[in-house]
């Protein structure tokens, strides 16, 4: 009897507690700070190093730049940039290794798609994909411009 | 064979409206199917975690008529969620045989999708799409619940859209 009624005791604080459940589909579901969805690339900034591509453990990124149009200035513009998402595995190496901080992540998850052929994203995409984009983009604590101290 | 609606008054016809939908059978099949959805746990890696968690009381896939299933006899949905092997690949192949119609695929991460990491190996399925036909790609490493919620949110809609307008999506 009386383990019985500290059964029910359970139960009935069980009733009371607050509902454990999100009701994703129909609010949106914020994720953490440090969520890894998909990249947000900034054409500006990118100075065409190829560190991304190179560290990518399943070379998923191909980029290609050109001249600067400019004939002031040195170096190169992106001239196309694509991501295979099929085979992004979200490592974040891409994010840690851009000097320039041309390439960073957002929280945005909402990426299924009906075909192979929508999972590849171009550099449009990746530049309109802006929202939710991750502030701090450092916090691994990398040495900032300059080396470490 | 007429029907005259003239007898009908404006109040009727606006209760007729709010309170009698019309339909194909198809919709209303695919309405009760899109509804129902079992899916074959087909869990090979860590994704299979990340879907059981979907399944746990966060997440919750219950609210959408999700329940999991171990037979594929009972099942309409394969969820591939992992990396498929060479030597898995055929027993994956059975089993969606063995499954009844109407039946549906969704590749859960980047394995299932294209081979994720295991792109370069010998031994991995460069996607599940080349032994079963897949309906919705979720990618992702594994992708969180709620992206898996708007893969199965997704394939809903692709059966209503299907029923409704008799197109293929894709």
């Amino acid at each position: 009897m009386k383990g019985m009624l500290k059964g029910m005791g359970v139960t009935l604080k069980a009733l009371t507690a607050p509902k454990v459940t999100t009701s994703y589909p129909d609010t949106p579901y914020m994720m953490p700070e440090r969520y890894r969805g998909i990249q947000h690339f900034i054409p500006e900034l990118c100075i065409v190093c190829n560190q991304c591509a190179r560290i990518c453990p399943t070379e998923c990124i191909t980029l290609t730049g050109k001249p600067n149009p400019d004939p002031e200035k040195k170096g190169k513009v992106i001239d196309t940039f694509d991501l295979n998402f099929e085979i992004c595995i979200l490592c974040d190496l891409c994010t840690e290794v851009c000097p320039t901080e041309a390439i960073v992540m957002t929280g945005n998850f909402e990426l299924a798609a009906y075909s192979r052929d929508e999972l590849y994203k171009d550099r449009e995409w990746l530049t309109d994909n802006n929202t939710r984009v991750r502030e701090d983009n450092n916090n691994i604590g990398a040495p900032q411009k300059g080396g470490a101290k | 064979m007429e029907f005259d609606l003239d007898w009908i008054t404006q109040e009727e016809r606006q209760e007729l409206e709010r309170n009698v939908f019309l339909g194909t059978l198809e919709q209303v099949k695919a309405w009760a199917r899109s509804n129902s959805l079992w899916p074959l746990t087909f869990g090979l890696a860590c994704c299979a975690i990340e879907m059981m968690g979907t399944g746990a009381s966060h997440y919750d896939l219950d609210r959408f008529g999700v329940m999991f299933r171990t037979s594929p006899r009972q099942a309409d949905v394969m969820i591939v969620s992992g990396t498929v092997t060479k030597k898995m690949g055929p027993l994956l192949r059975r089993l969606y045989d063995q499954m009844p119609e109407p039946k549906w695929v969704i590749a859960m991460g980047s394995c299932a999708t294209a081979g994720g990491p295991y792109v370069k190996s010998y031994a991995v399925i460069k996607g599940v799409d080349q032994i079963v036909p897949v309906d919705v790609y979720i990618p992702g490493c594994p992708p969180s619940p709620a992206a898996l919620i708007y893969g199965i949110n997704k394939l809903q809609h692709k059966i209503r859209y299907e029923a409704k307008t008799g197109k293929q999506v894709t």
